[in-house]
């Protein structure tokens, strides 16, 4: 196991490497020049000069690729121009409050979907079932920011029980915040897990297994949850880890519907205005953020299937 | 990209849900610049005011920054010799008190106000004077333009400073009022520039206390601020909000006490009581500027019939939703030496027609490359509605929507046709826009366009130098006239900024430069 979880760690290095490349060259291969973004359009061609000299962007692209490449390894993400602040700085805030909505929103996912799909289960093709596979996809339809405009104006202003966007301050009050946001990003979760959920347990309940389960006496809810449901978490937990990589380069919508101060909203302004270290960054910070969530997925399959052993 | 797209949706599909919502923004008459809020009563201290911002501060070296945002909260922190008065056009003594100039008009000596201290409880003397606006005259400032005319800065004794300029120069006191020449301590307090402007100080009713960048930046009131009584409020925290429908969310759900830019689509929709709306004059013109390095643009001929055949009432209709005006004049009204523009070209098609039959291209067939930003609603739309009224001429527009960050990259190196875009001023006199725009020895080209006219280069140089002002409105007027019909720009129309804010706000009032000066502002129960 251990073996298996520094493999992959190695793995990412090359992941890294590979999107370090990709970002670097994708940015400078398209026009825009941060100093000319800061001056703005009061500047003349020669404050831009000086500026792009001052910030060595006027150095050759493999340089300046070096450059980066030697600060990453030092831990230095760099410095976002735009705010003239260090970048892991600027992360250190920000990714909190994304992970914090990804976590709350999967949590709601999975909490809406395991009753849903266990109903639908149970009650293959009858109206509970249909019910349940069609209206969660409305929710999967609707954009998320509507959703969220939505929710916003139900929630935070005809009844007043959430607050109205923002990240709130303190424990408690973050978590208020990130109430909505979640339930957002849940719409979106809900009906992707509703549907793989129902299918595996369908197919279990169907089994040879349970079939044996149930004629050795075993309980109703016993077989239910203690058999066919720990099976079906495995598809499951793939599901999710593969939904929530993709949320993760969604959130910027859902952030700026929430006024939230997340590392989308960090990402969007930072390719707004060519802040080179912050974009180079958040992607690197996505990629290895999504590789994480895929290991965490195979060590969740190895512990909730024992015929599945890692590292061979 | 897409944000900007769904932002856009947002606004005009959820003007109804969010009205039902309970949002209700009282729709109060549009300020004009100097007409005050009604205070209730007497003013009281105390509150904090959460203002909500469409983009985060960035950047705080006025050596560098052209944000409004920043430079707005800037102007809380730190303040300058003269300061621009409500009207936009007239200016009013801060840190000096009063000036003399001498008899060849070189030399100006500024008496300073006694007993101000910067936020540190140190008196602010000659020394920290002279020193904040010799840092502003670096050459590679963005602003240096505004100060080209200063020579030397130098303190002569504690409480007054001298300055030289390199000709007579009318504009100085207007120039001195630039958030750039704002006062900090001498030799930065001892830090570093960087470090400086990390955490400005100045001697403004308000000092920075908290700033998470990109996240919420808190001001507090300065102990030490020279204007008994004043500030009222306790706090100011500005937090970015880049939805416009969040933002009117936030101030129903009382998140917010004051939003910047209350989109244009929902004002007129949203009647009934509740909450004050802001409407208040700004010096914002719009307008399309063309690239005189580009052959059929070159011809003025073809400029005018172009400027002629652009409906400029319909474009400020469609753009601000009923809240912008057209242009008729290359200046702004809420500037000095403003004058309605008898030359000024407005829409008439027949005319449009007659002058392009006197250009080298009388039938038209040619193409014009028109860059815009992709997110940006204006400038898409402007693109569009150009694109439409030119091929009314035969004139084909190529719409090439690209990165705001790009736009600028080919506007600045001349890779494009037209273009739409804006100005809005930064001091009271007509000179820092008239020279950037219009001025073709200036660095800015006038404006990118490469508009060249030696007779307009003359008056503007001779307008900042000239002293008396029937006679400096009357070169103006003479520029503007020259401007018009020489067609550099298509003039589009000027309009104003919208807030909304919490009934229980007082004193709330945004200048023509933009700036709120929240040192008035109160907060009831």
């Amino acid at each position: 196991m251990r073996r298996y979880i520094v493999g992959r760690l190695a793995q990412l290095l090359f992941v890294v490497f590979g999107v370090t490349i990709a970002t670097f060259s994708l940015l400078h291969l398209v026009p825009g020049n941060p100093a000319r973004t800061l001056l703005g359009a009061k500047a003349t061609a020669r404050e831009v000069i000086v500026l792009t000299r001052e910030w060595g962007l006027n150095k050759p692209l493999p340089v300046q690729y070096w450059d980066y490449l030697t600060r990453l390894v030092h831990g230095n993400l760099g410095t976002s121009v735009y705010y003239q602040s260090p970048v892991n700085s600027l992360i250190a805030h920000a990714l909190p409050v994304t992970l914090a909505m990804l976590g709350i929103g999967a949590l709601f996912g999975v909490c809406f979907a395991v009753p849903l799909a266990l109903l639908a289960a149970t009650r293959e093709g009858r109206i509970t079932d249909h019910v349940i596979r069609a209206v969660p996809l409305v929710g999967l339809g609707m954009p998320p920011f509507w959703v969220g405009l939505v929710l916003l104006v139900v929630f935070a202003l005809a009844i007043r029980i959430f607050p109205a966007g923002g990240y709130g301050a303190g424990f408690g009050g973050h978590l208020d915040s990130l109430v909505l946001p979640g339930l957002t990003i849940s719409a979106v979760t809900t009906p992707i897990l509703v549907r793989s959920m129902r299918a595996s347990l369908v197919e279990a309940l169907n089994s040879e297994f349970i079939a044996a389960a149930r004629a050795k006496g075993l309980s109703a809810t016993r077989v239910l949850f203690r058999h066919a449901l720990r099976n079906t978490l495995i598809p499951t937990v793939s599901v999710l880890a593969v939904n929530l990589g993709y949320l993760l380069g969604g959130t910027v919508v859902i952030e700026n519907v929430f006024g939230l101060p997340g590392i989308g909203n960090l990402m969007l302004t930072g390719i707004l205005n060519r802040d080179f270290d912050v974009v180079q960054s958040v992607t690197l910070m996505y990629a290895v953020v999504v590789v994480f969530i895929n290991l965490a997925a195979d060590l969740a399959y190895a512990s909730l299937d024992p015929r599945v052993v890692l590292g061979r | 990209m897409r944000t900007h797209v769904h932002m856009k949706l947002v606004s005009a599909a959820l003007a109804a849900l969010i009205l039902t919502g309970g949002l209700a923004v009282g729709a109060s008459a549009s300020r004009m610049p100097g007409q005050h809020l009604k205070g209730h009563a007497t003013p009281v201290r105390g509150g904090n005011l959460v203002i909500d911002i469409e983009t985060p501060q960035q950047n705080f070296d006025v050596n560098q920054t052209s944000d409004n945002e920043s430079i707005w909260t800037y102007d809380q922190i730190a303040q300058t010799l003269y300061i621009n008065a409500p009207d936009g056009k007239t200016l009013k003594p801060c840190l000096a008190t009063s000036y003399s100039i001498s008899a060849n008009k070189l030399r100006w000596t500024f008496q300073l106000r006694r007993g101000v201290r910067f936020s540190t409880g140190m008196p602010m003397t000659s020394r920290d004077v002279a020193f904040s606006i010799d840092q502003a005259l670096n050459p590679n400032s963005v602003w240096a333009f505004v100060d080209s005319s200063i020579k030397s800065v130098t303190a002569s004794g504690p409480y007054a400073v001298v300055i030289v300029t390199k000709h007579p120069w009318a504009p100085l006191l207007a120039d001195l009022a630039l958030f750039a020449n704002a006062v900090v301590p001498y030799n930065f307090g001892g830090k570093t520039r960087a470090e400086f402007f990390q955490h400005p100080i100045g001697t403004g009713p308000f000092e920075l206390s908290q700033w998470v960048k990109g996240q919420s930046l808190t001001l507090t009131r300065n102990p030490y601020y020279w204007v008994t009584g004043q500030p009222y409020l306790n706090s100011v925290t500005y937090v970015p909000v880049s939805n416009s429908s969040t933002r009117m969310i936030q101030l129903e759900g009382g998140k917010a006490d004051v939003i910047e830019g209350a989109p244009f689509s929902l004002l007129s929709s949203i009647k009934g009581a509740g909450y004050e709306l802001g409407v208040f004059s700004s010096t914002r013109i719009d307008y399309v500027t063309m690239n005189e390095l580009q052959k059929p643009l070159a011809n003025v001929d073809v400029r005018r019939a172009i400027s002629y055949a652009v409906d400029t009432a319909a474009i400020m209709k469609a753009v601000f939703f009923g809240y912008g005006t057209p242009a008729n004049s290359p200046l702004m009204p809420n500037v000095n030496f403003y004058s309605l523009d008898p030359a000024l070209i407005t829409y008439n098609l027949a005319k449009a027609k007659q002058e392009l039959a006197k250009s080298p291209y009388p039938h038209g067939g040619f193409t014009i490359d028109f860059i815009a930003g992709s997110g940006d609603p204006v400038q898409t739309s402007v693109s569009q509605i150009v694109q439409a009224e030119l091929a009314k001429l035969n004139i084909q527009v190529k719409i090439e929507l690209m990165d705001p960050s790009e736009v600028t990259q080919q506007e600045q190196s001349f890779h494009f046709g037209m273009r739409e875009t804006y100005w809005t001023m930064d001091i009271v006199d007509p000179d820092e826009w008239v020279s950037f725009g219009f001025d073709g020895e200036a660095g800015s080209y006038s404006n990118f366009t490469h508009y060249n006219n030696a007779q307009v280069d003359g008056l503007v140089t001779e307008a900042e130098q000239t002293f008396s002002t029937s006679k400096r409105a009357a070169l103006y007027a003479e520029i503007d006239k020259l401007v018009a019909a020489n067609a550099p720009m298509v003039w589009l129309g000027y309009s104003p900024y919208s807030y909304a804010y919490s009934p229980n706000v007082h004193g709330f009032f945004v200048y023509p430069e933009g700036n709120a000066h929240l040192e008035n502002v109160w907060m009831s129960k």
